[in-house]
């Protein structure tokens, strides 16, 4: 292993299972667990840590699992600060029952031991049915189509399945295999995945429901980077999030070493994706890294774990700075422009709007900008299916608070549906759609 | 204001202990060196490892003990197969001078095992001639792998007495009986030790038990190589029976010895519960396998502070003082009747009183679903008190009298309408 795949390799971050046992031990065991209410996936956190409690650790795993095929995942990932722990009775007098790492163990201790709780339904549906995107929102739909005994197809249009769980996340921050072994026991349930197959073109997702399928999931996500001008992709030196982090995940360390080792580098973004990015940058030896936000700290989207983890690796937070262009030489980026901010009256997002302070402007000196200002939708992706309604941001409009489209039989959700959101609530997404999907082809 | 430092200091058989903290005898008082170690840390006496006498040669099985686990709480009991001395008899006798040379205020005691009558003898002049202050009679190991022995002895009381009258005669010494718990009623063995000659009783020696099964192996813990057996069980696990027993034996008009207490003391709260039901000295092993002989700094300094604060000189004020209080349950004041109280200020919401109290007693909470907090129906309230064991907030559920007119209400019957189906005979004696 290389010093620099060491670096981004999976960090063993989770408990033992006596850890987790001994953490499980401080859970009082609510009646009417309020940590169970507070997670969208519904995985059940007061049940699973009652059952470790009572030593049926195979029973934890299954409830886990049987209610969160991405049980790994989100324990490795979810903000439990904002959702199960913070709901934790165990608060009022002490610190909350750690009910993330828990999760994440015992997922964990279940591949290692061979346990596999989900079983395919015996009865068989005949109904066929096409997910589109197996990121967290596609893997939970497929897990409970399957489960049911639905045919499910699952198309991805990347080598790999996961999603932005696989090309999104550092496998420092959750371990690669965990998220295969995840995907493992969902494609045991007999999903179809097909990997590298792009359904797009007019109405090429629209056509599935006449070649045999009879719903389908749309989830396919946001992949594409929004640009902070049009000339960023002409320079060299400028990234896109997405393609930034795709080529860690992709290990191409050679060619990033040599882009950044030793450099200096920008990150545009004040969200979960440009810490991510800033952390990474570090990691490929980059001399200085900077994050430069529009807004302040406590306005920052990303999550507070995330926040401090990146401050604390020596990130330097540039707040209250919008930049606005990039200074260059032959098409090299040498440096960023940038105009410092203050915060005027709350704008519609009910947070204080940054307004430019007028003759504020300075340069970042920096060799390279890596964009992480949101995602959105590919654009034209709407002409895949045009009697689904969508809004100005391609994102597609759901009926009445379900997951159903415009068009009978078409069900949507994830970040496709809902923009950018957690992992948990593209599994909650997902869950819902298989259900919704259930009664309709019933 | 200047306290006077309690005096922690006991009279046993005639010694003076300068605290009532011993060692007892076990693998934690298997050689001098171990020992030493023990009186350096602060420990007043030790029952050393019981002796003996080579004829037959004593191997331990291997593995010897086994941890009994609650919840992620470690060792709330151990299980082990642990012999007696599997050391020549001259080594120990050895350690003896060593200990009597090198620590003559700490007082050693004996503790032997024989297998027949001269046996028996033979330890007791060996041990009174190599320095022993007193001798303890080992009649209670559960699980010699010497047929005939230990607690075999200690269950059939006429060997115990003619034993302990064969040490008697052969020795000036102090001799301390010490008793099993494997027994229904332990004054009975205490008495025939007693006309036997004993001075004194120590009890209880490990509670017969098995702890735990293997699920790979389906053999009882711990394995020796496939065979389990029943065997001692200690640790705080079993004080409720060692408190029990003593407590039964200071009641005991007819005995009138003294007492050494042990069985799951490890803090000294536990030594002082021991006292207060009238041992004037304790002993001590498994919470020295589980924590070291540190351990007797803070019975030393906790026994110390609670003797201060209750304005208490000495040691012997306290043996027995709450055995007045001990009563057999027909004494109860029965017309006297309480409640739960609830602090809902300090309540966190977990809910778990009213899981309780629903499945395992009255039925008097009631649950605020939107603000996750109980309500008490008074009078539906059992006093059974479950609630207060589960919350997590100390203090926050209390025990309160309630006046003599309050009643409590019945547990109501599902169906009354069954009635006309009832089958049951007027009782005979009306």
């Amino acid at each position: 292993m290389s010093m620099r795949e060491e670096v981004f390799a999976a960090k063993d971050t989770h408990f033992d299972l006596p850890q987790a046992f001994a953490e499980a031990n401080r859970c009082l065991l609510c009646y009417d667990p309020p940590c169970s209410r507070a997670c969208p996936a519904d995985t059940k956190p007061g049940e699973f840590i009652r059952k470790l409690r009572l030593k049926n650790i195979t029973g934890a795993v299954r409830t886990i699992k049987e209610n969160n095929i991405l049980g790994g995942a989100c324990g490795a990932l979810c903000p439990t600060e904002d959702l199960c722990e913070k709901e934790c009775a165990a608060t009022g007098i002490g610190l909350p029952i750690a009910i993330g790492k828990i999760q994440e163990t015992l997922v964990k201790h279940g591949q290692k031991t061979g346990f596999k709780p989900l079983e395919a339904s015996r009865n068989r549906e005949p109904s066929r049915v096409a997910i589109l995107g197996s990121g967290p929102a596609g893997l939970a739909c497929a897990a409970e189509l399957a489960k049911a005994g639905f045919q499910v197809s699952l198309f991805e249009e990347r080598p790999e399945p996961g999603g932005a769980l696989r090309y999104g996340i550092m496998p420092y921050r959750m371990d690669p295999e965990l998220l295969q072994g995840e995907i493992d026991e969902l494609l045991s349930l007999g999903v179809d995945l097909q990997c590298n197959r792009r359904i797009q073109g007019d109405r090429g997702a629209e056509k599935l429901l006449e070649e045999g399928f009879e719903a389908l999931f749309l989830a396919p996500g946001l992949w594409h980077s929004r640009q902070l001008t049009s000339r960023g992709p002409g320079l060299r030196g400028w990234y896109s999030s997405i393609a930034y982090l795709q080529a860690i995940r992709e290990e191409k360390f050679g060619e990033l070493e040599k882009e950044f080792l030793n450099k200096r580098v920008a990150v545009i973004g004040g969200g979960d994706v440009a810490l991510e990015c800033v952390q990474s940058a570090l990691k490929l030896g980059a001399s200085d890294v900077f994050l430069v936000y529009r807004r302040s700290y406590t306005q920052m989207p990303g999550e507070e774990q995330q926040r401090l983890s990146a401050l604390q690796s020596g990130v330097h937070f540039l707040l209250l700075n919008q930049p606005v262009d990039f200074i260059t030489e032959n098409d090299r980026i040498t440096g960023l422009k940038c105009v410092r901010t203050e915060l005027g009256p709350k704008d519609d997002s009910g947070r204080r709007k940054p307004q430019s302070i007028t003759g504020s402007e300075w340069v970042l000196q920096t060799d390279i900008v890596i964009e992480a200002i949101g995602n959105q939708a590919e654009s034209g992706s709407n002409t895949w299916y045009p009697s689904v309604r969508t809004d100005q941001q391609n994102l597609i409009r759901l009926e009445e608070d379900s997951p159903r489209t415009s068009r009978k039989g078409i069900f949507a959700g994830g970040d496709i549906a809902r923009g950018p959101a957690l992992v948990v609530t593209a599994v909650e997404d997902g869950k819902k759609a298989a259900r919704s999907i259930m009664a309709y082809l019933r | 204001m200047t306290q006077t430092q309690p005096d922690l200091s006991v009279e046993f058989c005639g010694k003076t202990f300068f605290n009532p903290f011993l060692l007892s005898s076990s693998p934690v008082s298997n050689s001098a060196e171990m020992v030493a170690r023990a009186f350096e840390a602060g420990w007043s006496g030790v029952a050393f490892k019981t002796l003996n006498s080579d004829r037959i040669p004593i191997i331990h099985p291997s593995p010897r003990m086994n941890p009994y686990d609650y919840g992620s709480k470690k060792l709330v009991g151990l299980q082990n197969v642990e012999q007696i001395s599997d050391r020549p008899l001259k080594d120990n006798l050895l350690d003896f001078l060593y200990l009597k040379k090198h620590y003559p205020r700490h007082v050693l005691i004996s503790s032997i095992m024989g297998f027949s009558n001269e046996e028996w003898a033979y330890l007791a002049k060996a041990s009174e001639d190599n320095g022993a202050d007193m001798l303890e009679l080992n009649f209670s190991c559960p699980h010699m792998c010497v047929e005939g022995s230990g607690h075999k002895v200690g269950q059939a009381f006429h060997l115990l007495e003619k034993f302990t009258g064969t040490v008697k005669k052969a020795v000036s010494i102090p001799v301390i009986a010490k008793m099993t718990p494997n027994i229904t009623d332990i004054t009975e063995p205490a008495l025939y030790a007693k006309n036997g000659g004993a001075d004194a009783i120590s009890a209880i020696n490990t509670v017969s038990g098995i702890s735990e099964v293997g699920l790979e192996d389906l053999v009882p813990k711990p394995n020796i190589f496939g065979v389990g057996a029943v065997s001692g069980t200690s640790g705080p696990a079993v004080k409720p029976i060692g408190l029990h027993f003593i407590a039964d034996m200071a009641k005991n008009g007819n005995l009138g010895l003294p007492l050494s207490g042990m069985g799951g003391i490890e803090t000294w709260i536990d030594a002082l519960e021991y006292i207060l039901l009238g041992a004037s000295t304790v002993q001590v092993t498994t919470g020295i396998i589980h924590y070291g002989y540190r351990i007797v700094e803070d019975l030393i300094e906790g026994l110390s502070d609670y003797m201060t604060q209750a304005g208490i000189q000495t040691v012997s004020e306290l043996v027995g003082r709450s055995l007045p209080h001990l009563q057999t349950t027909d004494h109860f004041d029965l017309n006297r009747q309480g409640v739960a109280e609830y602090d809902l200020e300090r309540c966190i919401g977990c809910g778990q009183c009213y899981i309780v109290c629903r499945d395992a007693a009255g039925q008097a909470l009631e649950w605020d679903t939107a603000n996750r907090r109980p309500r008490l129906i008074e009078d539906k309230c059992l006093s059974c008190m479950i609630c207060s064991f589960v919350c997590p907030v100390p203090g926050l559920i209390s025990y309160q009298e309630k006046d003599s007119r309050w009643q409590r209400q019945e547990t109501p019957v599902m169906d009354p309408a069954l009635e006309s189906g009832l089958k049951l005979a007027p009782p005979p004696w009306l």
